[in-house]
């Protein structure tokens, strides 16, 4: 018996993570909150550690709501001014 | 134990699975992720064509659906519908309800994706609830009626199928639901006082469909009073609640399902649908003390921000965020549907209704 399938095509192949680079010394770290609980405390951890152990410098830190995308105008800041963006998904 | 799926080798056409004629559907789609853990009608080309009959470009894209981005053509609405146990008279419906999914006030991404339970509520108005056997009256939630049972659950199907809402990789939450398996009922105009919904929100249509991400229904049970004010309280008390999304996110919607009876003492008194709204706007309020004691994060109006800790607060900030229409037949329950919170629900016409252009 042939049956059709369900799920149709996929409109555009799924963004993918850019690489990352091999050394953060020198690099620029954005911090991205998702506002979730403790993720500020997380990320600011994470981002001190990181800095202490390579010379980044965590140059900007921005936040945005979980539940929706992030708004253009923060994503562009952070793609003009930034290397390597921190960031949280779901809780 | 191995599961034989029935599954043969060979390459079938493009679009296209070939499988035993015996094999058990609900097992050969499980293996490919595909199936809602019900049994299927098998999406056969000749049901498909049949479902499809009569209707514009099969192939033309409703929607693209994340979080997949599965392009939703009117065929593969077909297919889902077919394995629902869809009628082709349903087919518009659901093609109107994921057109609604689309738009970006839904914020589809988001509720496909959060730990919460939320399930897209399907609404169906007008002639073609009348004609297409949607019902809206007693025990309209369900179980009973093929035509909400059927799209309901096709809606859900495209969701999983086309939008991957599956459980672990496209859907979170943490603990589903039951309104995501099926969750579609219509809008009791005949029992209404009032306009039919769709007109509340500027829709002008001989058929329409709503499309509300919310939890399942709370319960509001009043036997007894004849004063609107009295039964609202109740429907006040429902949404007035720290459980729910809404406390922390003041631009929540509540959709208010009231029954016959209920609507009935309200407008016999006088109270229009607009009126009902701003009596709860105003009486589901919580202590803003308590409701910032529940919520260290809040995405609130930055008037609800600058409220003193000894006012009240109210649930959503804007009477428009209450949206009431009538379900249900005889009896005394009410309903309170919050939503998600970060989602608007999106009301479109059906046109033209059991036309052929499109479907």
């Amino acid at each position: 018996m042939l049956i059709h399938r369900p799920d149709g095509h996929v409109a555009t192949p799924p963004a993918t993570l850019a690489p990352s680079p091999a050394v953060l010394a020198g690099r620029r770290i954005g911090i991205l909150d998702n506002r979730k609980p403790n993720a500020d405390v997380l990320l600011e951890r994470l981002a001190e550690r990181l800095v202490e152990r390579t010379g980044a410098t965590v140059v900007r830190t921005e936040t945005k709501n979980a539940a929706v995308a992030c708004n253009d105008q923060v994503l562009g800041l952070l793609a003009e001014e930034v290397d390597v963006i921190l960031t949280g998904t779901a809780d | 134990m191995t599961v034989d799926t029935g599954a043969l080798t060979g390459s079938p056409p493009d679009g296209l699975l070939e499988i035993r004629d015996d094999a058990d559907l609900v097992t050969e789609m499980a293996g490919h992720g595909w199936g809602d853990g019900l049994p299927l009608v098998a999406p056969t080309a000749e049901r498909v064509d049949a479902m499809l009959a009569g209707c514009a470009d099969p192939g033309e894209v409703v929607a693209v659906l994340p979080p997949r981005f599965g392009e939703a053509t009117r065929h593969t609405l077909a297919v889902n519908a077919v394995m629902a146990g869809c009628l082709p008279a349903h087919l518009p419906v659901l093609e109107a309800a994921v057109r609604a999914l689309a738009r970006p006030e839904l914020n589809l991404r988001g509720v496909n994706a959060t730990t919460h339970c939320v399930a897209p509520l399907l609404v169906v108005h007008g002639e073609v609830a009348r004609s297409a056997g949607y019902h809206g009256g007693l025990g309209a939630f369900g179980p009973g009626n093929r035509a909400n049972a059927a799209t309901g659950r096709a809606l859900r199907l495209v969701l999983l199928h086309v939008a991957g809402a599956t459980v672990g990789d496209g859907d979170a939450s943490t603990q589903g639901g039951p309104a995501k398996y099926g969750y579609c009922v219509a809008e009791n105009v005949d029992a209404s006082p009032w306009p039919a919904y769709p007109t509340s929100v500027g829709v002008d249509a001989p058929s329409a469909v709503t499309v509300h991400c919310g939890e399942a229904p709370h319960n509001v049970h009043d036997m007894e009073s004849d004063d609107p004010a009295r039964i609202l309280d109740k429907v006040a008390s429902a949404m007035a609640s720290t459980a729910q999304n809404n406390a922390c996110i003041s631009g929540g919607e509540y959709l208010v399902a009231l029954c016959p009876e209920h609507a009935a003492t309200c407008a016999d008194a006088g109270w229009s649908r607009r009126d009902v709204a701003s009596h709860l706007f105003q009486k589901a309020r919580l202590p803003v003390a308590e409701l910032k004691r529940a919520f260290a994060l809040r995405a609130w109006a930055p008037w609800m921000e600058r409220l003193s800790d000894h006012e009240d607060a109210p649930m959503t900030d804007h009477p428009d965020n209450i949206r009431v229409l009538v379900v249900g037949g005889p009896g005394k329950h009410s309903s309170v549907i919050p939503s998600w919170g970060m989602t608007r629900s999106v009301t479109l016409p059906i046109d033209p209704v059991g036309g052929t252009e499109p479907c």
